[in-house]
C-alpha cells in the first residue's frame, strides 16, 4: 500500500509539472511586445522618473529634471 | 528500497528530456517552403546539428548567422538541420530571408518547419533556442540550451572536429 501510494504520488507530481509549466517553446504569445511590462520605451523612462520623485529618494534617474516630476 | 529507485528513476526518465549518450529522437518533417520532407534519419553517417529555432525568440535569430557560416565552413560530413516552431512559416521565411539579403548566399542548410512543436516535445527542450550535436550514429553528443555566442561556436568546432 505504501509503495502503491508512493507510485501514485510521483506519478501525479510528474503529471502536474508537465500540465501547468508553460515550456520555453510554448511562450510565443510571452515574446510579444504587448506582454511587456513597459512597451513603450520612451513612456517607460519617463514612469520611472516620476516614480523616483515620488516614490524613493534616489532623485531622477537617468533624467536631468531638478526633482518636481512635472517635466 | 531497491523498488523505490527503480520506481524514481522510471519517472525522471518519463519527465526528462534528451540528454548526452541517448539516441536522437527521429523525426519527418517538411521544408519551411513545404517543398520537400526530410527524416533526421537520412542524415545517419554524418554529424548533424539540430537546430530549434522560432522567429519570436531573440537569441534563436541572433545565432542564425552563425549556423550559415559555420555550415558554408564544413561542407562535407557535416550538416545543420533547424527546425522552427513558428505558428505560421512565414515569419521563419521572412527571417530567413532577412538573413540570407545581410550575408548574401542562401540557407546553406536544411530548414524544417513543424507547426505542431512536436520536436521539442520529443526532445524535451529545457530552453529555446535549443541545439543537439548528434554523431554519425545517431547519438546525442551534446546539448547547448540558450544562444550559441561565437565563442560557443569556436568550442562546437572542436566537438565537430572530433566527431567527423
Amino acid at each position: 500500500m505504501k509503495y502503491l501510494a508512493l507510485v501514485i504520488l510521483l506519478f501525479l507530481s510528474g503529471c502536474s509539472e508537465s500540465l501547468v509549466r508553460v515550456m520555453p517553446y510554448e511562450k510565443e504569445y510571452f515574446a510579444q511586445d504587448k506582454m511587456s511590462l513597459s512597451p513603450l520605451a520612451e513612456r517607460a523612462e519617463q514612469e520611472g522618473h516620476i516614480f523616483l520623485i515620488r516614490e524613493a529618494s534616489a532623485g531622477g534617474d537617468s533624467s536631468f529634471q531638478g526633482g518636481c516630476g512635472c517635466r | 528500497m531497491k523498488k523505490i529507485i527503480v520506481l524514481i528513476v522510471l519517472a525522471v526518465s518519463l519527465f526528462g528530456g534528451v540528454s548526452k549518450g541517448d539516441k536522437a529522437v527521429d523525426f519527418k518533417l517538411k521544408t519551411l517552403d513545404a517543398s520537400a520532407s526530410y527524416k533526421l534519419s537520412d542524415f545517419r553517417g554524418e554529424v548533424v546539428l539540430l537546430n530549434l529555432w522560432a522567429s519570436w525568440c531573440g537569441g534563436c535569430k541572433k545565432e542564425m548567422p552563425e549556423f550559415f557560416e559555420l555550415q558554408n565552413e564544413y561542407k562535407n560530413g557535416f550538416k545543420i538541420i533547424t527546425v522552427n516552431i513558428d505558428k505560421s512559416s512565414a515569419d521563419a521565411i521572412s527571417f530567413m530571408s532577412s538573413v540570407e539579403k545581410t550575408l548574401s548566399y542562401k540557407t546553406p542548410f536544411v530548414s524544417l518547419y513543424d507547426a505542431k512543436k512536436t520536436v521539442p516535445r520529443k526532445y524535451g527542450a529545457r530552453g529555446m533556442p535549443s541545439s543537439y550535436l548528434i554523431d554519425k550514429n545517431g547519438v546525442v553528443q551534446l546539448v547547448m540550451v540558450g544562444s550559441l555566442s561565437h565563442n560557443d561556436i569556436a568550442e562546437l568546432k572542436i566537438e565537430i572536429d572530433k566527431l567527423k
